[in-house]
């Protein structure tokens, strides 16, 4: 199925390192080594999280996980391809975080509730904000995490989407005393936990995860859709330096297989707990647009209760420009770069039809306000929700499915 | 025998495969074949898929890095 010409760029291309591109290829790595001495100079956790950051972004790049289309392509396609890796970084982070957590609240009957958990208070801003987001990502062409590694291999839509976002959080922070009066203050903290204890929590969990597992495989046969890995090229393993070579091939240059990508990133998420806190970044981005809109006069003011809510709730941004969430911000951007650079995908890619620039700042913004209201985005209100074992991801992601559908209706309905 | 080219660089997801099954379905049917030309990588799993459902052969050929020309023909 697959032709490869001789005389034009085979694949194996991008690890033919010689010239220019070996010299562009080691000062990107070197700033990349620059960047953490002087991060790690300023806090140890800010040069910690700038390397989390660089190997989320390598996973996301390389195994092109997008969260966007795990919920889109099981209606537009009808295949589950990247939810079934969702479902097993899902797993992976899971038993990680449960771990984690079994030691930070030993007794679970007392009901209290492990502080920096994605158990977040639900209420209508869960279900808003999950179809909100759910219809933006998908008219905007990813999620905030698929927006951010897309910006590393040069897809300009994704910046104007990523400003989007930023905008987005801004405007949930304006309306944020609303929703926390109305619904968030007294909204519920459900951890399963504290219900099942640790054992039957992360049983119930897995069992729901593998379920939902098979029920794809269901949809999958029903629809007849057959989505096969693209075939590896290997050369042949001869010596020891033919097989160094196909492993640096399956890592670098060949696409990771969505389920593998899951896992790492399930991993990448249990390294990112124990560090510190869960995996999630909307906090931080809330951070930079309520930061500056309140140093200019004309910011949100005080939000209430933001302090007390861990995750991605927004954050006011008057602790300075340097952070060490930033640290993971930027170093998932340039992650990705790193990854698309050596892997010959790297490439400034400008959408032809005006229209495109203008789904990718409003899906953004839609996007944004979904994520700002229910304290966080397919990550910190999904990925690492339902891996705390926290009830709220479960919603938050039935909204988000049902948002991803009516985004898209929506795109099929744009030239 | 005519064949159709389409030029969809720097589009965004899922538009390179939403785009291709449009024109495939558009295609007369004296026209046997439709080129189609991407720098979407995730489209090379996609558009594939897509395409022999609707009864088309799929040739991909690497024209640049990252670029794609895939040749679909009717079967």
């Amino acid at each position: 199925m697959q032709a490869q010409s001789g005389s034009l760029l085979p694949p194996a291309s991008a690890l033919n390192l010689g010239g220019p591109r070996a010299v562009r290829g080691a000062l990107a790595l070197a700033a990349a080594v620059a960047v953490y001495y002087f991060a790690a100079g300023n806090e140890v956790r800010m040069g910690t999280f700038w390397v989390l950051g660089l190997a989320f972004g390598f996973a996301l790049q390389r195994s092109r996980f997008c969260f966007a289309s795990a919920f889109r392509d099981i209606f537009l396609l009808r295949h589950g391809r990247t939810l079934k890796g969702v479902l097993v970084g899902l797993a992976v982070a899971a038993v990680g975080f449960s771990t984690l957590m079994a030691r930070q609240v030993p007794n679970t009957a007392l009901g209290v509730l492990p502080p920096d958990a994605n158990v977040l208070p639900m209420g209508l801003h869960t279900i808003v904000g999950g179809v909100l987001f759910g219809f933006g990502m998908v008219i905007a062409g990813g999620c905030v995490s698929g927006s951010i590694y897309r910006m590393g291999e040069g897809y300009v839509a994704s910046w104007v989407s990523f400003f989007g976002i930023i905008l987005g959080v801004l405007g949930a922070a304006y309306t944020w005393n609303w929703w926390w009066e109305f619904q968030i203050e007294d909204g519920l903290r459900l951890w399963l936990p504290n219900l099942l204890g640790h054992g039957g929590a992360l049983a119930l969990t897995l069992a729901a995860l593998a379920g939902l597992f098979v029920l794809t495989l269901w949809w999958e046969s029903r629809a007849g859709v057959v989505v096969p890995d693209a075939p590896f090229q290997a050369e042949e393993e001869a010596n020891f330096a033919a097989r160094l070579r196909n492993l640096f091939k399956r890592i670098f240059v060949h696409g990771w297989t969505p389920l593998l990508g899951g896992a790492v990133l399930g991993g990448l998420n249990v390294v990112s707990f124990i560090t510190e806190r869960p995996w999630g970044f909307t906090g931080e981005l809330s951070r930079w647009s309520i930061g500056i809109s309140n140093s200019l006069g004309f910011g949100p003011g005080i939000l209430k209760g933001v302090d007390a809510l861990p995750g991605c709730t927004l954050e006011l941004g008057d602790n300075g420009v340097l952070h060490f969430m930033l640290f993971l911000v930027l170093g998932m951007i340039y992650g990705s770069f790193l990854a698309a650079y050596f892997s010959g995908e790297f490439k400034i890619r400008i959408p032809k039809q005006r229209i495109r620039f203008v789904q990718a700042g409003g899906g953004g913004l839609i996007m944004g306000y979904g994520a700002g209201i229910a304290m966080g985005c397919t990550i910190g209100a999904f990925f690492s929700a339902i891996a705390s074992l926290a009830v709220n991801g479960w919603v938050f992601a039935i909204f988000l499915a049902i948002g991803a559908w009516l985004g898209t209706q929506a795109i099929q309905r744009i030239p | 025998m005519m064949s159709k080219r389409i030029d969809l660089r720097g589009e965004i997801c899922p538009y390179p495969m939403m785009k291709t099954v449009q024109a495939l379905k558009k295609l007369g049917k004296e026209e046997r074949e439709l080129v189609v030309v991407i720098d979407h990588a995730p489209a090379l799993e996609t558009i594939p898929t897509q395409a022999e459902r609707l009864g088309f052969s799929v040739e991909i050929k690497e024209t640049g890095s990252p670029e794609w020309q895939i040749t679909l023909t009717r079967k």
